[in-house]
């Protein structure tokens, strides 16, 4: 059984790289046959791709995006935390969060805020941090304020028991709760930051990679334009990896 | 609650009314400060209220500019469609053969989901030129991950013991699939769709803006090229109000009821 098992999954990986490998072979024989404009193949992709993160002329657009990314997620989570524990806290706030700011800031389509960011500021990191920010609170907000609608009030009920001061109860015992919620929320935010919040580097931004990737379309460089994509699965898939789902694991521990 | 409240049953309503006023309150004192605020900058940078009012009700009697909201419905309507029917496929793929399980849940799905946004659209471009076609391939290469992550939590969901006497009573797929799988995955299907409208909206302008040549995108495109910035924000408030009141009026309690329907 256990040996009918382990072969299944061997074959099972087996497909699996093997759809990799095959889908490395058919870019490469498609690219022989194509323009380098139209599509470049992967062997000079991998090039670009290597010198976006070792190349200092594009080493720093990987880390003028990187770090948005990350200074946007913490704001975002700060914001949507604060307003959702406004909204639990305070009982005329409710409504206004829950029936005002939420729906129009989650409605709030995300090339809207880039314009108008690139209307209201001078191209720079205050302007692009604003726009990813504005897509990604109302993420935040949701994710915190299920946490804060689930929290276990038998619980919350002990603590006040022990102590009538908010401060030591949220440090010690809401926090605490709150922490899958929180975490689930970086998660998404982090996710949708480099998915679709790079908008606000294509029109508002003189470095990054959302800048990148415009220039590299507009001037037809398309290993240039494939490898930022490439690098932004990287990143993306190296920060899921090696940051957020190790922190999952040491409080799904706890 | 006091014992008051409890016996009269009253501070609830009150309670509801006061945050009713609150809400009402909010939406004023914003309408208010958004009017001072256009005020003291010029239009171009914030136009106010009325402004934008005004530019809302041309845009309803405007043939060419429903022209445009017409194209993006279509855009949104094909990219769901064919997301939703590809990440279906994929999601049903591992689960009728378990061997592609690895493949597509650790190789194909989190390339998919990991994919920028913008770099579909440009790809788009380049690939196919600025055309409608352009934008729902955009569209739907974003919102297929959706799909197949929800799709695949549907399946996983399915009541074996279900499906295990559907086959003791027929060996043919089919019948299984059409009386069993499908309808235990509507709320499932209801739910991708939400999420997929939802997420469209906001990737849509954005494929449109760059790979269109029809659409609100487009039309905020070239609203921008001329500092039109009263049609920019009417096209915004026009999508809030669509995308918000269809997810309210239309997709909530339509999920309300499905959720009530398949309550175990």
């Amino acid at each position: 059984m256990r040996a009918e098992a382990s072969a299944n999954g061997l074959a099972a990986r087996l497909i699996g790289e093997g759809l990799v490998l095959a889908a490395l072979a058919g870019w490469w024989l498609a690219a022989r046959g194509l323009p380098e404009f139209v599509l470049p193949g992967p062997l000079v992709t991998g090039e670009r791709l290597l010198d976006l993160f070792v190349t200092p002329e594009f080493l720093q657009h990987t880390l003028a995006s990187s770090w948005r990314v990350v200074a946007a997620v913490m704001l975002s989570l700060l914001i949507g935390g604060g307003l959702a524990f406004a909204a639990e806290a305070a009982p005329g706030l409710d409504i206004v969060v829950s029936e005002r700011i939420k729906p129009v800031l989650n409605s709030f389509p995300s090339i809207g805020w880039a314009i108008l960011a690139a209307i209201w500021f001078e191209p720079g990191d205050f302007g692009v941090i604003f726009v990813e920010v504005a897509i990604l609170t109302p993420f935040c907000l949701i994710n915190i304020g299920e946490g804060l609608r689930h929290i276990d009030r038998e619980l919350m009920e002990m603590g006040h028991s022990f102590t009538r001061r908010p401060g030591r109860i949220l440090w010690r015992l809401t926090l605490p709760l709150l922490v899958p919620y929180l975490l689930s929320a970086t998660r998404i935010a982090y996710g949708i930051g480099w998915k679709i919040a790079l908008v606000s580097e294509l029109l508002g931004a003189p470095t990054g990679l959302g800048y990148l990737m415009l220039r590299a379309q507009t001037a037809a460089d398309s290993p240039t334009f494939l490898a930022t994509c490439f690098a932004i699965v990287l990143i993306f898939v190296a920060g899921e990896r090696l940051v957020l789902a190790p922190l999952e694991r040491r409080f799904a521990q706890r | 609650m006091n014992a008051s409240a409890l016996v009269l049953g009253r501070a609830p309503r009150r309670g509801r009314v006061g945050r009713r006023t609150a809400g009402h309150l909010f939406t004023l004192a914003f309408l208010a400060a958004w009017e001072a605020g256009a005020r003291a900058a010029p239009s171009y940078l914030l136009p106010g209220p009325g402004e934008v009012a005004l530019r809302l009700w041309k845009f309803v009697g405007s043939a060419r500019d429903l022209g445009h909201l017409a194209a993006s419905l279509e855009h949104v309507g094909g990219a769901i469609a064919i997301s939703f029917v590809l990440g279906s496929l994929l999601a049903l793929l591992p689960f009728y053969l378990p061997v592609f399980r690895f493949a597509v849940e650790r190789r194909l799905g989190p390339f998919l989901n990991a994919f920028s946004g913008i770099g579909w659209t440009l790809l788009a471009v380049m690939w196919l030129g600025v055309n409608s076609g352009a934008v729902v391939f955009a569209i739907s290469a974003v919102l297929v991950p959706f799909a197949l992550v929800n799709m695949s939590a549907g399946l996983g969901a399915i009541d074996r013991d279900t499906v295990e006497m559907a086959a003791s009573f027929t060996r043919r797929r089919g019948p299984v699939f059409r009386l069993i799988v499908v309808p235990s995955l509507y709320p499932f299907i209801f739910a991708t769709i939400r999420i997929m409208f939802g997420v469209a909206w906001k990737v849509t302008l954005t494929a449109e803006l760059f790979g269109g040549n029809s659409g609100l995108g487009y039309m905020i495109n070239l609203a921008r090229q001329e500092y039109d910035t009263a049609t920019i924000v009417a096209a915004i408030v026009l999508i809030i109000a669509f995308v918000h009141g269809m997810d309210r009026l239309l997709f909530a309690p339509l999920q309300a009821r499905l959720e009530r329907h398949y309550a175990r």
